[in-house]
C-alpha cells in the first residue's frame, strides 16, 4: 500500500495557494481569484523513482497572521509549503517571523519557502528585495507553471527521508 | 401542522458515521453523503485519509470547521472513546459558510486592490523621479557645450564679418539664447520639482523693475501694433524685499504669452496693494489681454508642464512658461488663477506676499563716471529702430530702458520703417543696413524726401555689421549721420545718441 502525507499550504490570502495546488493536481489554471474558505483537501499520487506517494493536499483559506490559522487545519500534517507573492509586500515582509512561528510549533516538520507569481517580477526586483527573498527555496508561478512540480516533488522527497 | 412545517423546511443536516479504527464504515445514516456503501471511510474523501491516522483509544474529540465534502461545506467532528468504535459527525453548514465566502471575497479583493495600487504609484512615482533626475543632469550637460557654441559665435561677430556674415551670426546666436531659455526653463522647472530651488530675498527697487517692464512690454506690443498699458497703484513701497529675478521672470512670462496670444487690442497689467502690515506687503498682480483666450476644458492645463492649449505651429515654445510661473508663485507663498473666454481674452491673476524694508535708504548712487553719459529722464526722445535680427533689437531695447528717457518704437523691415515714420515724430532713427527688403543706403534718401520737413534734418545712425572698404563714404553719401559697428557696447550706443539728442 502507498504512504499517504498530509501537507498544508500556508501563507496571506490571495498569494496562490489554490493555484498552485490546481496546476499540481490537475494542471489548470485560472486569472480569477476565488477566496478559500476553510479548506480544500485534494489527493495526489506522487511517483518518485523508489516510491509511490499519496499526497493529501490541504489548501486552506490565507490569512495575515499565522497565529491565527485554525491549528486543527495543521494538525498531523507531515510537511509545508509557505507560499507568499513575490509582488506584494504585505505578504513577504514578516516571512522570517511566520518561518519562526512554524518551526517551534512544528518542531521536525519540513518546510519548504515558496515566492509565487515569479511570472510577474523583474530580475531588478528580486534583487532589491534580496533581504526578504533570500528566505524562499523556490520561485514558482502557478501561472506558467514554473517550478510546480519541482517544489512539491522535492517536497515528497523529504517526506520520505 | 408543525410536524408537516419542520419536514417540509427543516432538511436534516447532520450526518452520523460509525468506523472502526482502521477507517472501516460499520454504519452510516448517509443523510448528507452516501457512504454507507463504501468499504472504508478513507475512499469518500481524503480529509478521512489524513484523519484516522490520529484516532486513538483515548476519549477525544477533535473538531475540523468548514471542510469542503463534495458541494458541501461542513463542520466535521470525530469523537473516539475508550472502549467503544469512533464517531464522526458531519453538519452540513454550506449556507453559512457562503455567505461568508461573499464576504471574505470582497475584504480580501479590495485589500489585494489597494495593495496593487500604492504598489503602482509607488512604481509610477520611482519612474516620474528618475525622468527628472535624468532631465536635470542632462540639461545641465547639454549647457556647457552650448555656452561654448555661444561665447564662440560672439568671438566670431567680433572678427571682421561682411554684413551678410554678420547677419547669419546674429542667427545663430538668436537660436542659441532660444535654446538656452529652453534649458533654462526645463532647469527651473526640474530644480522646483526636486525641491532645490531657493527664492532669494534681497532688497530692490520695485518701481524701477515696472518702469522696464512698462518700457520693454509697450515697445514689444507696439511692434505687434498692440497696446500695453500699465496701472499701478500709488501706494505700492518703492522698495521691496524679495527675488527680483524670479519676480521679473513670472512677469516676464506672463506678459509675454499675453502678447503671443493676441493679435489685436491691449495687454493691461494692473499692480495693486491688497494689503501692508508690519513690514509685510502683499502685491496683486493681472495681466488682461484681448487674445484668443482658452477653452473652458483645457483651462486648468494651462499650469501643466508641457502642455500647450493652442497646439498650432504660429505660437512655438515649450508649453513651460506658464508651469514655472505657477511654480514660482506658489514658492513665493502666493496663489495664481485664471480666467478666460475663447475670442475675448484672457486674464491672469496672481499675488505674492513679500516684504518690503520699513525706514530703507536708498543707496547713494556711485560718484558718476565722467565719461558715462546718463540722460535725464524727465526729456523723453521718441526713438524708432529699424532692425529685424531679435538680439539686436534686445540689445537697444535693453541699453535704452536702463534710462528711462526713451520712447522706442521697433520696425522690421524697410516698410514698416515707413509707415512709423509717417505716424509719428521720431527724434533719432537708428537703422540696420541689412533688412529684409531694403538697405540702409536704399533707405536713408527715402525718408529724408518725406514731405514733413523734420525728416530732412533727423539725425538717422546707421548699424553695420562691418566697416570694411569704403563703406565709411557710403554712409555719407546715403545721407546717414553716423555708424555704429556691431557688436556695439551701452556706452557707445548712449554716447552716440547723445551727440545727436543734446
Ligand atoms: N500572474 C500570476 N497570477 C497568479 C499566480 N498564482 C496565482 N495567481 C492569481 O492570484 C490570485 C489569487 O490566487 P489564489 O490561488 O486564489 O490565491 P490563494 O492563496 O489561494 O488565496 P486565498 O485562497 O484567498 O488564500 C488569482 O487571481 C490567481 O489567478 C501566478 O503564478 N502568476
Ligand atoms: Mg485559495
Amino acid at each position: 500500500m502507498t504512504a499517504s502525507k498530509k501537507i498544508v499550504l500556508l501563507g496571506h490570502f490571495g498569494v496562490g495557494k489554490t493555484s498552485l495546488v490546481r496546476r499540481f493536481v490537475e494542471d489548470t489554471f485560472s486569472d480569477n481569484y476565488k477566496v478559500t474558505i476553510g479548506v480544500h483537501i485534494l489527493k495526489k499520487e506522487v511517483k518518485l523513482p523508489e516510491n509511490q506517494i499519496n499526497l493529501i493536499i490541504w489548501d486552506i483559506e490565507g490569512s495575515e497572521d499565522i497565529t491565527r490559522t485554525r491549528s486543527s487545519y495543521l494538525l498531523g500534517s507531515h510537511g509545508f509549503i509557505y507560499v507568499f507573492d513575490t509582488t506584494r509586500k504585505s505578504t513577504y515582509e514578516n516571512l522570517a517571523a511566520d518561518l519562526e512561528h512554524i518551526r517551534s510549533n512544528y518542531n521536525d516538520v519540513p518546510v519548504l519557502v515558496v515566492g509565487n507569481k515569479s511570472d510577474l517580477v523583474t530580475r531588478a526586483h528580486l534583487r532589491e528585495n534580496k533581504q526578504h527573498f533570500s528566505l524562499a527555496q523556490y520561485f514558482s508561478s502557478a501561472k506558467t507553471g514554473e517550478n510546480v512540480e519541482t517544489l512539491f516533488e522535492d517536497l515528497t522527497k523529504k517526506l520520505i527521508e | 401542522m408543525l410536524e408537516a412545517y419542520k419536514k417540509q423546511f427543516l432538511s436534516p443536516k447532520v450526518q452520523f458515521i460509525v468506523i472502526s479504527e482502521k477507517g472501516d464504515i460499520l454504519d452510516s445514516d448517509d443523510v448528507l453523503f452516501p457512504f454507507k456503501k463504501e468499504k472504508n471511510i478513507i475512499h469518500c474523501h481524503p480529509f478521512f485519509e489524513s484523519v484516522i491516522p490520529l484516532l486513538n483509544h483515548t476519549e477525544n474529540s477533535l473538531s475540523f470547521s468548514c471542510v469542503h465534502i463534495g458541494e458541501k461545506i461542513c463542520d466535521i467532528n470525530c469523537k473516539t472513546f475508550r472502549d467503544q468504535d469512533p464517531l464522526i459527525i458531519i453538519h452540513d453548514l454550506t449556507d453559512h459558510y457562503q455567505s461568508l465566502q461573499t464576504v471574505t471575497q470582497k475584504r480580501n479583493e479590495t485589500v489585494i486592490e489597494s495593495e496593487i495600487l500604492t504598489l503602482h504609484n509607488t512604481y509610477l512615482q520611482e519612474k516620474e523621479a528618475f525622468k527628472r533626475t535624468f532631465i536635470a543632469n542632462f540639461s545641465h550637460e547639454i549647457r556647457n557645450p552650448l555656452t561654448g557654441v555661444f561665447s564662440f559665435t560672439e568671438m566670431l561677430e567680433k572678427t571682421s564679418l561682411s554684413d551678410e556674415q554678420y547677419d547669419l551670426v546674429e542667427v545663430v546666436k538668436a537660436l542659441c539664447q532660444d535654446l538656452n531659455i529652453m534649458i533654462n526653463d526645463i532647469l527651473d522647472l526640474s530644480k522646483i520639482e526636486v525641491g532645490k530651488f531657493a527664492v532669494k530675498n534681497e532688497i530692490f527697487n520695485f518701481t524701477e523693475l515696472l518702469e522696464t517692464t512698462d518700457f520693454i512690454y509697450g515697445t514689444k506690443a507696439r511692434q505687434k501694433k498692440l497696446q500695453f498699458r500699465m496701472h499701478v497703484d500709488k501706494k505700492l513701497p518703492k522698495y521691496i524685499e524679495g527675488d527680483k529675478t524670479r519676480i521679473k521672470q513670472v512677469l516676464t512670462n506672463v506678459i509675454e504669452n499675453a502678447i503671443k496670444f493676441t493679435e489685436e487690442g491691449h495687454i493691461d497689467l494692473y499692480v495693486k496693494l491688497n494689503h501692508k502690515r508690519a513690514n509685510k506687503v502683499n502685491i496683486q498682480f493681472e495681466i488682461t489681454d484681448t487674445g484668443i483666450g482658452i477653452p473652458k476644458k483645457h483651462i486648468n492645463d494651462i499650469f501643466t508642464s508641457f502642455t500647450q492649449v493652442h497646439k498650432d505651429n504660429k505660437y512655438s515654445g515649450t508649453g513651460l512658461g506658464l508651469t514655472i510661473v505657477k511654480n514660482l508663485v506658489t514658492l513665493m507663498q502666493g496663489e495664481i488663477a485664471v480666467e478666460s473666454e475663447p475670442g475675448k481674452g484672457t486674464s491672469i491673476k496672481f499675488n505674492l506676499r513679500l516684504k518690503f524694508p520699513i525706514n530703507y535708504k536708498e543707496p547713494q548712487k556711485k560718484d558718476r563716471d565722467d565719461n558715462k553719459v546718463l540722460f535725464n529722464p524727465k526729456k523723453k526722445h521718441n526713438i524708432l529702430l529699424v532692425e529685424d535680427n531679435k538680439i539686436s533689437q534686445i540689445i537697444v531695447l535693453k541699453i535704452l530702458s536702463s534710462q528711462g528717457a526713451f520712447y522706442l518704437d521697433i520696425a522690421e523691415n524697410g516698410q514698416q520703417a515707413m509707415e512709423r515714420v509717417e505716424e509719428t515724430q521720431y527724434d533719432l532713427i537708428l537703422l540696420d543696413i541689412r533688412l529684409p527688403d531694403v538697405t540702409g543706403y536704399e533707405l536713408a534718401p527715402v525718408i529724408r524726401s518725406l514731405p514733413e520737413k523734420k525728416y530732412a534734418k533727423i539725425p538717422i545712425v546707421a548699424l553695420s555689421g562691418s566697416l570694411m572698404g569704403d563703406n565709411k563714404t557710403k554712409y555719407k553719401k546715403s545721407a546717414m549721420n553716423d555708424v555704429l559697428q556691431k557688436p556695439f557696447q551701452e556706452q557707445q550706443l548712449l554716447k552716440t545718441l547723445h551727440k545727436f539728442l543734446k
